[in-house]
């Protein structure tokens, strides 16, 4: 049942989903007990969740730890069932996982590997232009493409075992995109890597966007991953989502307030600063402050008079600061859809 | 390409890679061909039970054709495949399987016949032992009846897959199918001929024994090896096997798919 | 004295809250212990229906080998088994440091990280077995014979756990050693039965190379009074030998792997 064109990547509507928990205390006699019997919880972890992805489009979602993020990604992907909703990915409904479904997807995650350890790369990428029914020059014509893109020339002849961390995760992503899905799913990829290889994945994948058109949905833990890739983001907490539109916006709405970053010249007492405005950080040779929007055209002059300022930028919040505050409701947002 | 020419050229594919995936597991084959001592002490206690004479016709030679054959076909029906798939479950990396366009059976089987080579190979020692020692006379010269083993021996294999199949996709529906496993070799090991000749159980309990699908893995092969089925008895009893295994594997399927549907409810 | 008695209760409550998580192993564990103890015997019943003696043991007297050899299984898979496998694997992760950081001989440590509750069941069971081919034979043993069998088991146990070390030891250099636990389980079967049943090279190979026939066959002729009394005294000292030597091995691996962790 696949989409005709023009239809929707993803059509999430008025997604449920209850997990069955077992109630499980510490302590030796409670571990005896509930070996005979366990009490069972029904945790809710995602309800009623509605959007829309088009094709092409690059859509980060965000949200606290246990927000549903995953549980949603796994949903979309096939891993698990709705307890109640309609959710079509392609045309298809994900937890058939049908062939023309699986084709047409591609997860990555972080921590999960499909290389065979002992085994050179290229014989994964074989197995799984077989396995997907890649044509072998289409196969041939995108392993060039891949490896040019990702600089993995003469890697991947080598066993596995061989590479460096970024060679392998390099690899990992080459071989979920060998079939040339139209719908990456990312959860948490740059995971663990150090920040030059965060910068290649993210650089790739935007690159691999543009090329082939493949929508991108992404969970990440690195605000960076979000705010290089993604123009657009959906934000879940407990379960709903809090906002689905614009990142910049979201920034804006949540966090009107800027941060000033200052190069000192000689150290300077905090309260001289706070004088002025709300201080966030502070060291011998830089200040970060936290001004409103409105207040920016009064406050630097005053502060480029006083104090022994060497440099100055005006930058957004970072991303961080603008979850903790909307997730601390701090800045209530008046309704879910952006 | 037609769907049929994708699905071949896909399970080449498994069988291929998996095969050169086994050859770096070489030595865990031998370890694993060296550990089957139970026969071989079996074999030590009946030549001592039989010195002074027969147990219901069998001799110290015909114990050691039995137990030396019972170590050839185990090596080609055995498989660690409930560990591997336990493993998998429990690591997660069930994950990346379920997102293929493959049955996970297929996958596991193509990972099971690429073992073959390697298999047979640890299974020609026992075999060539017993020919230099023991000579062709334990053993069916009748072509046809080594050609029906060679199918019994097939049969058994299939068997044991859709078993060993369903035993690891139990660990989807309880916490660890390790356990069960253990008590299957157990069982296994008493009924299917593996610990005792078949027709060394008490007269009783024969009949309920020969109809169980145990003997199906390991003995009946053994007998038609052996010469002790007549040609008529070997093809009735294949019918017998081959139905097992196609039950068997419609079992394994409908674990498999209550499995899933326990894993995605969810999410391991 | 008091110190590792509360350390080995706390190891203790540790494996058997481990235990009762995973709620199926709990059950199954339970059944198997008993289903291995009649899956001993089957073999046993099947050789001797045709034969009254074989290689000069009757039946009741190769159930009293049995017995033994069920008691040392029953050791063995509950108390050895579990922990080296914990070992290797703590090895493999590096998580080993943990616990050698607790202020008690490392030995000690390292043999009670894992217990396997339920498969200790085999050794009482073992005794049961004992004590009825004893009584089926109508024989009662002198205190003395008694003492001596204990003595040999012990000896036997004490075999075992040094064993146990150097395998431990071999993991600290090769890793790979959970083949070699599978591997010596195997051999160890043969155990079950009087070593007189084996002929040859194998009666060589299991009276001095790995001495089972001293663990369950010696002791069973104890018991019954036909042991030599040499034999007594070259098991407790080739034990107590072999424990020396296990304990050496132990402390330079354990040396190097401490001063080489980086």
């Amino acid at each position: 049942m696949p989409a005709p064109a023009g239809a929707p990547a993803i059509e999430v509507a008025h997604l449920v989903k209850h997990y069955e928990v077992h109630h499980r205390e510490a302590g030796l006699l409670a571990s005896l007990r509930s070996a005979f019997s366990r009490k069972r919880e029904s945790v809710p972890a995602v309800s009623d969740l509605s959007f829309q992805i088009a094709p092409g489009e690059r859509v980060g979602f965000l949200g606290p730890n246990g927000a549903g993020k995953t549980t949603t990604l796994k949903i979309l992907s096939g891993l698990l069932y709705p307890t109640s909703g309609r959710v079509r990915v392609h045309g298809y409904d994900p937890q058939h996982r049908e062939a023309g479904f699986l084709k047409s997807v591609s997860l990555v995650m972080g921590q999960r590997h499909q290389l065979y350890w002992d085994l050179p790369p290229v014989e994964t990428f074989a197995l799984n232009a077989a396995l997907y029914g890649v044509p072998e020059d289409t196969f041939r014509e995108t392993l060039g493409e891949l490896v040019e893109l990702l600089s993995l020339q003469g890697v991947v002849e080598k066993p596995t075992r061989q590479l460096s961390l970024g060679e392998r995760m390099k690899c990992e992503l080459v071989c979920a995109l060998l079939h040339r899905p139209r719908l990456m799913f990312l959860d948490e990829p740059t995971i663990g890597l150090d920040v030059e290889m965060q910068v290649i994945v993210r650089t790739f994948i935007q690159q691999y966007n543009e090329r082939f058109g493949a929508t991108v949905m992404l969970t990440s833990h690195h605000m960076d991953d979000v705010t290089a890739l993604c123009s657009r983001v959906i934000v879940i907490d407990h379960g709903r989502i809090q906002y689905d539109g614009d990142l910049g916006a979201l920034v804006r709405r949540v966090c009107p307030a800027k941060q000033l970053v200052l190069k000192l010249a000689q150290p300077v007492p905090r309260e001289r600063l706070a004088a002025r405005a709300e201080v966030a950080s502070l060291t011998e040779a830089q200040a970060t402050l936290r001004v409103p929007q409105e207040a920016l055209r009064t406050v630097i002059p005053q502060l480029l008079a006083e104090l022994p300022i060497l440099d100055l930028s005006v930058e957004d919040p970072p991303l961080e600061q603008v979850l903790r505050e909307l997730f601390a409701g701090a800045s209530p947002l008046g309704g879910p859809a952006a | 390409m037609t769907p049929w020419q994708e699905r071949r050229r896909a399970y080449l594919a498994m069988l291929r890679v998996e095969f050169a995936n086994a050859t770096h597991y070489r030595a865990t084959f031998l370890v694993f061909a060296l550990q089957s001592t139970m026969p071989l002490i079996m074999l030590a206690v009946w030549w001592a039970a039989t010195e002074d004479g027969p147990i219901r016709g069998m001799g110290p030679g015909d114990f050691a054709a039995y137990y030396l054959a019972s170590l050839a076909v185990r090596q080609i029906t055995a498989s660690w495949l409930v560990w591997g798939m336990n493993g998998e479950i429990r690591g997660g990396g069930v994950m990346m399987r379920l997102m293929r366009p493959v049955h996970p059976f297929l996958a596991y089987s193509a990972e099971s016949l690429a073992q073959m080579p390697l298999r047979l190979l640890a299974a020609l020692p026992p075999m060539i032992f017993a020919l230099l020692w023991l000579g062709s006379a334990h053993f069916t010269r009748d072509p046809l009846l080594l050609g029906l083993f060679l199918v019994s021996l097939a049969g058994a294999w299939l068997c044991e897959f859709a078993i060993l199949v369903t035993i690891g996709t139990l660990g989807l529906l309880v916490e660890s199918s390790i356990a069960i496993y253990q008590v299957w070799l157990g069982v296994h090991a008493l009924l299917s001929g593996y610990l005792i000749p078949l027709t060394m159980i008490p007269e009783e309990l024969r009949g309920a024994v020969a109809l169980l699908p145990f003997r199906y893995l390991l003995s009946f092969p053994i007998e038609v090896l052996l010469g002790s089925l007549s040609r008529g008895e070997a093809l009735r009893n294949l019918g017998v096997q081959w139905a097992y295994a196609a039950g068997f594997l419609g079992v394994a399927l409908a674990v498999w798919r209550a499995g899933l549907r326990r894993y995605q409810a969810y999410g391991g | 004295m008091l110190r590792y008695l509360r350390l080995l209760g706390t190891q203790l409550r540790l494996s058997l809250t481990l235990a009762a998580q995973y709620r199926t192993d709990f059950f199954l564990d339970g059944l198997m212990s008993w289903f291995w103890l009649g899956f001993n015997l089957v073999p046993l019943l099947a050789v001797f229906a045709h034969n009254e003696r074989i290689a000069g043991w009757s039946f009741a007297e190769a159930l009293i080998v049995m017995g033994f050899f069920a008691v040392l299984e029953g050791l063995l898979e509950s108390a050895i088994n579990p922990s080296l496998r914990s070992v290797v694997e703590q090895i493999r992760n590096g998580t080993l440091d943990f616990v050698l950081l607790r202020p008690a001989d490392s030995q000690f440590l390292i043999a009670t990280v894992r217990f396997d509750f339920w498969r200790m069941l085999e050794v009482p069971g073992g005794l049961l077995v004992i004590a009825y081919a004893l009584h089926r034979l109508g024989h009662l043993p002198s205190i003395a014979q008694v003492l001596i069998s204990l003595g040999l088991l012990l000896s036997a146990i004490v075999f075992l756990y040094s064993l146990w070390f150097m395998v431990v030891s071999a993991a600290f250099w090769v890793i790979r050693v959970d083949n070699l636990t599978s591997l010596f389980t195997s051999v160890f079967d043969a155990a079950r039965w009087p070593v007189h049943i084996f002929r040859g090279a194998f009666r060589v190979l299991f009276t001095f190379v790995i001495p089972l026939g001293l663990m369950t066959t010696a002791p069973s002729e104890a018991l019954l009074g036909r042991l030599a009394p040499s034999t007594v005294w070259i098991s407790l000292g080739g034990s107590l030998l072999f424990a020396l030597f296990s304990r050496l091995v132990w402390n330079r691996a354990l040396a190097q792997y401490t001063s080489a962790s980086s």
